[in-house]
C-alpha cells in the first residue's frame, strides 16, 4: 500500500467540473480548495474547532479541514465563492448591513453555518442561532452582530412561516 | 498543522475492507473523521494506510424493529436526528446528539465511529453503556457481538481486534416503563463535556425499582456509579452524601478544563438534576 500515496480526484466545485487533478492523499479538502485558487475558504485552527473552513459537500456544511480532499472525490463541493443562491444574497446583504463582520475571518465559515439555518426552515430564538453557531469562532467576538445579521436574515426570507 | 503522508484506500465492501485491516497492522479505518482527522494533523497518530469505508452503503443504514433499534456505523449524527422512526422510538438520542460538537461536524461524524473511538467524554459510549447496546464487528472470522459494557476496557481501548471492523449498534427500545436522562455541563455549546451524565429510572407506584447512573468525561472510560445508585433507591437525593459516594464509584480523572473535585461536584449536581427530572 506503500506507493499510494498520490491519487487523482475530480469534483464539481461552485458549478463547475474539475477534472482528474493529482493530490497527495493526507492534503485535506481546504488546502486543495485554496490551491485550486477558492481562498474564501480560511484555515484557521486545522483541528475543527473554529469553523472558519466550513464548507458545503452536497449541500451540507462541512469541516474542510477535517475532510480530505480525495474523499471529496466525485462530490459538489460549494465555497463561498458559489454561495449565490437568491436566499443567501439575502443572507449575505443582511451580513453588510448588520455590520456583522469585524476582520472578516470568520465570516465565510458564519455564512456556511447560516446555510444550515435557512435549510432547516424553521423559526430560531436568538439563544438557537447562538447555539447553531456555537461551532463557528469569531475572535473579534462581534457575535451580536452575527446573530442579529441571522436573525434578520430569516425574517427577511421569511423562514418556517 | 498538515497530517503526515498516509495511504489511502477506498474499500469496496466489508469484506475487502477487513482484508486490507487484516494485513497491516497501522491501518487505520476513516469513519467520519471527525476526530481522526484533527489526530493526524496535530500528529498525534501515523497510520500506513487509512481505509475508507464511506462508500460501503450497507454500513449507512438505520434499521427499527419491534424492540431493538440498529444503527449502521455510517450513520451520519445529523442523519440519525433527522431520522423520524430515531425520534420517535428513542427520542433522547436526538437530545444527545444535538450536543454532540456542532452542524459542521455533526454531518460528517459517524454513530460507529464514536462508539468505537472510545473517547470517555463522549456522549453515546455512555449511553451505549446505559442501555447495553450490543456492538456487532465483524472480522476475517465472521461477525460477533460484544455488549457495551465488556466493550470499553480503557482510555480508548475497546474489544475491537485488530482484523475487525464496527459495523452497527443495537440499541433496545422496548424499554418496560424506564424512563431515560440526560443532561451535561460544557464550557461551550457543543465542546466536550466537563461531566455529563446518562441515567435511567423503573419506577412501580412512583417507587424507584430501579436506577441506573453512566457519567462521560469523568475518568478513562463511561463510569458506572452503582453504589450511588442503590444509595439512591434507599435516601433521598442529598448532595454532600452523592458526592461522596461517587467518589467511591469512580475515580474522577482532572482535566484541562476542571480537576477531579469539580467534576465530583458537577457528577453530584447532576444527580440532582436527574432525580428532580425524571421523580
Amino acid at each position: 500500500m506503500s506507493n499510494l500515496n498520490k491519487t487523482t480526484i475530480s469534483m464539481i466545485i461552485n458549478n463547475e467540473n474539475y477534472d482528474d487533478i493529482t493530490v497527495e492523499t493526507r492534503q485535506h479538502l481546504g488546502d486543495f480548495l485554496r490551491d485550486l485558487g477558492f481562498k474564501g475558504t480560511h484555515l484557521g485552527c486545522e483541528q475543527g474547532a473554529c469553523g472558519a473552513c466550513n464548507v458545503l459537500v452536497d449541500g451540507e456544511s462541512v469541516r474542510s479541514c477535517l475532510m480530505l480532499a480525495v474523499q471529496a472525490n466525485g462530490k459538489k463541493i460549494t465555497t463561498v465563492e458559489g454561495l449565490n443562491s437568491s436566499e443567501m444574497e439575502i443572507v449575505k446583504d443582511c451580513f453588510v448591513k448588520n455590520n456583522a463582520m469585524q476582520c472578516g475571518f470568520c465570516s465565510s465559515g458564519m455564512l456556511m453555518t447560516t446555510y444550515e439555518i435557512v435549510k432547516s426552515n424553521r423559526k430560531y430564538s436568538r439563544e438557537e442561532i447562538r447555539e447553531m453557531i456555537s461551532g463557528n469562532y469569531c475572535r473579534c467576538t462581534g457575535y451580536q452582530a452575527i446573530v442579529d445579521a441571522v436573525e434578520d436574515s430569516l425574517n427577511k426570507i421569511n423562514v418556517g412561516v | 498543522m498538515k497530517s503526515p503522508a498516509f495511504s489511502y484506500y477506498q474499500a469496496k465492501d466489508l469484506a475487502d475492507a477487513i482484508n486490507v485491516k487484516k494485513t497491516d497492522d497501522d491501518a487505520v479505518i476513516l469513519a467520519g473523521g471527525q476526530s481522526l482527522l484533527p489526530t493526524l494533523n496535530m500528529r498525534l497518530s501515523n497510520p500506513s494506510v487509512l481505509i475508507d469505508i464511506g462508500n460501503i452503503s450497507e454500513l449507512k443504514e438505520i434499521k427499527v424493529d419491534d424492540s431493538n433499534l440498529i444503527m449502521g456505523a455510517m450513520c451520519s449524527h445529523s442523519q440519525i436526528m433527522n431520522n423520524k422512526e430515531v425520534n420517535e422510538k428513542l427520542p433522547i438520542l436526538n437530545k444527545i446528539l444535538s450536543q454532540v460538537a456542532h452542524p459542521a461536524v455533526r454531518n460528517k461524524g459517524t454513530h460507529g465511529g464514536s462508539i468505537a473511538y472510545g473517547d470517555p467524554a463522549a456522549e453515546l459510549p455512555a449511553f451505549a453503556v446505559l442501555v447495553n447496546a450490543e456492538i456487532i464487528l465483524s472480522g476475517s472470522d465472521g461477525e460477533r457481538i460484544v455488549s457495551a459494557k465488556e466493550f470499553y476496557k480503557g482510555l480508548f481501548e475497546t474489544a475491537i481486534n485488530s482484523d475487525e471492523i464496527l459495523t452497527s449498534v443495537k440499541y433496545p427500545i422496548n424499554r418496560n416503563g424506564m424512563k431515560l436522562f440526560f443532561d451535561e455541563v460544557t464550557r461551550r455549546h457543543g465542546d466536550y463535556a466537563m461531566a455529563g451524565l446518562v441515567g435511567s429510572i423503573k419506577q412501580n407506584n412512583k417507587i424507584n425499582e430501579e436506577i441506573n447512573l453512566v457519567f462521560f468525561g469523568t475518568g478513562d472510560r463511561p463510569n458506572e456509579a452503582p453504589k450511588t445508585c442503590e444509595y439512591l433507591l434507599k435516601n433521598e437525593y442529598n448532595y454532600s452524601d452523592i458526592k461522596n459516594t461517587l467518589k467511591n464509584d469512580i475515580d474522577f480523572a482532572s482535566d484541562i478544563s476542571s480537576s477531579s473535585d469539580m467534576k465530583a461536584h458537577l457528577s453530584a449536581i447532576l444527580v440532582g438534576r436527574m432525580m428532580k427530572e425524571l421523580n
